[in-house]
């Protein structure tokens, strides 16, 4: 535990000492900032389903960057050696990178909490939604950091793992649409791996145990092979 | 007592590349195990086996009782390890990235503060301390690197080519502090200078192309010996007329080194014997160009094998 600790505080000091996670929350806070105003004024209707989405999309792009370096950087300067033969356990190792990670995506998110309070000014918005659509970004940002981390630890190159990243969660996001092209028992399948597929009933309002579980699969799965992919070898 | 190091057929392969084949060798308390040999001999990883970053593809090693690979993480916390071209985290302050290894390798709060302060007074970083590390020279980051080492007190320090890249005044300092550091710890070092090894360690193993050669003792105090360079003589009168010289013991063949000028490596009872063969020399009509102590038989030693091995 106490290593757990030391691990976390470097990561998340080095994630908010340098630029990147100020960088990313700003880029974040000022397109959800217009989405939220512009639906506003357009729909005239107290709900942030549209800004759920738009901050989906949003994870998908910025997630990459935030994992990138995580281990590529590690990888490439040599001190992942240092890291390795040290004392700990890699699941600790990934946590700690997963964990401060997370804690800039929820930073992110908490940011835009001003958005559901300024409709609980002028309206009255339902808040079940709201709930389960925070939750739902969450554990979407939660899935796609652990599979960025996992394609990090592969590769000492941060551009690779970044571009890999990206392409797969574009692919994962949009397996829904080719899920449709397929005759009968496959459609399901690919449908049901879609991120989209499993994001919506969330952003909408409506919770599900099944999606829940795929997003927890996901984020025990990125977590796995970053393990797999740090094992001595 | 139970030696620190043991490494038992150890066999690693890269895909179809051999790392190393079949290395066997111990290093018991206080010792300092030299590994030698040429860049791409094996040596470095030999320490990546034992510091558990590679698995080895057969055979098992034991630090401080522990098997690296099954016991991982107890013989982890035996080793100080310093890695070659001292990998470090630039952005940390020299203070910050010591806490930092310590708590790794599981100091608590109260015993942190004083292992971070011995360590940077050791190795006089204390100047330095609150800088970031990036900032640092070359010698400052090594001897960073070296501080973390020592953190936690471990049994065993490996230390991979920890004089590359440093000054000459540097590199004694290394020097000096593994010599020191041998009283406490068990000190595994590896070099490609033949020199370098030979004034640290207290035994060497020799390694070529994954294999190991040999390991021998490089006592103080074996008897002395003493190389003469001598002109104008055909090697085997002058190897005469040396290995008759009163307190010889014997005289190995002569090398030649330039026109009509050879080496010979004489092993003597005492150095007193000098001014005789000196006069030997001289007396024989030969010239005596050079005259010097011939510290151990290290370089002849590599030579062979390496050229046995070679050939």
């Amino acid at each position: 535990m106490k290593m757990l600790g030391a691990l976390l505080a470097k990561e998340t000091k080095a994630l908010f000492v340098s630029p990147i996670a100020y960088a990313v929350i700003a880029v974040f806070l000022l397109i959800m900032g217009y989405t939220f105003a512009a639906m506003l004024f357009f729909t005239k209707t107290a709900t942030l389903i549209n800004g759920f989405f738009q901050a989906a999309m949003l994870l998908l792009l910025i997630v990459p960057v935030i994992t990138m370096r995580l281990f590529a950087e590690e990888r490439r300067s040599g001190t992942l050696e240092l890291l390795l033969t040290s004392p700990v356990r890699e699941i600790q190792i990934v946590l700690a990178k997963f964990l401060a990670s997370m804690a800039v995506i929820a930073a992110m998110l908490a940011l835009t909490l001003p958005h559901p309070l300024t409709l609980q000014i002028f309206a009255d918005p339902d808040w079940g939604p709201v709930y389960s659509g925070y939750l739902g970004l969450l554990l979407l940002g939660g899935a796609l950091t652990a599979l960025g981390l996992a394609v990090s630890a592969l590769t000492a190159n941060q551009i690779v793992a970044a571009t890999v990243s990206l392409g797969l969660f574009l692919l994962m996001w949009m397996l829904d649409t080719l899920g449709s092209l397929l005759p009968d028992p496959y459609d399901t399948v690919v449908i049901n791996l879609s991120l989209l597929a499993h994001f919506t009933p969330l952003a909408t309002g409506a919770l599900y145990l099944s999606d829940l579980g795929f997003f927890a699969t996901l984020i025990m799965l990125g977590l796995l092979l970053s393990v797999r992919a740090l094992a001595r070898r | 007592m139970a030696p620190v190091v043991v490494a038992e057929r150890l066999t690693k392969h890269y895909g179809r590349r051999r790392g190393v084949e079949d290395v066997s060798f111990e290093a018991g308390a206080g010792e300092v195990l030299g590994l030698l040999g040429p860049n791409g001999s094996g040596k470095t990883t030999i320490l990546r086996i034992l510091t558990g970053y590679l698995n080895p593809s057969s055979g098992r090693a034991r630090v401080a009782g522990f098997d690296v690979v099954a016991q991982g993480l107890k013989a982890r916390r035996r080793i100080g390890y310093v890695p070659e071209d001292a990998p470090l985290y630039a952005n940390m302050r020299v203070d910050e990235f010591l806490a930092f290894m310590g708590r790794l390798k599981g100091l608590d709060a109260r015993q942190l503060d004083r292992a971070v302060d011995r360590s940077c007074t050791r190795l006089s970083l204390d100047e330095v301390r609150r800088l970031a590390i990036g900032k640092l020279s070359r010698g400052y980051r090594q001897r960073a690197m070296i501080a973390q080492a020592l953190l936690g007190d471990p049994d065993l320090l490996i230390l991979d080519e920890p004089t590359n890249g440093l000054d000459p005044r540097q590199i004694i300092e290394v020097r000096e502090l593994i010599r020191s550091l041998s009283a406490r710890h068990t000190v595994l070092v590896t070099s490609h200078i033949l020199s370098e090894i030979e004034r640290v360690a207290t035994r060497v193993a020799i390694l070529l192309d994954g294999r190991l050669l040999a390991v021998r003792s490089l006592a103080q105090g074996a008897s002395p010996r003493l190389r003469l360079r001598v002109r104008n003589g055909s090697p085997e009168s002058v190897r005469a007329i040396l290995g008759a010289v009163p307190g010889v013991t014997s005289v190995a063949p002569a090398t030649p080194v330039g026109e009509g000028v050879h080496d010979f490596v004489v092993q003597v009872e005492a150095p007193a014997a000098a001014e005789a063969l000196a006069g030997a020399v001289t007396a024989g009509g030969f010239g005596l160009l050079e005259m010097t102590e011939a510290r151990t038989d290290l370089e002849a030693l590599f030579l062979d094998l390496t050229g046995r091995a070679a050939a």
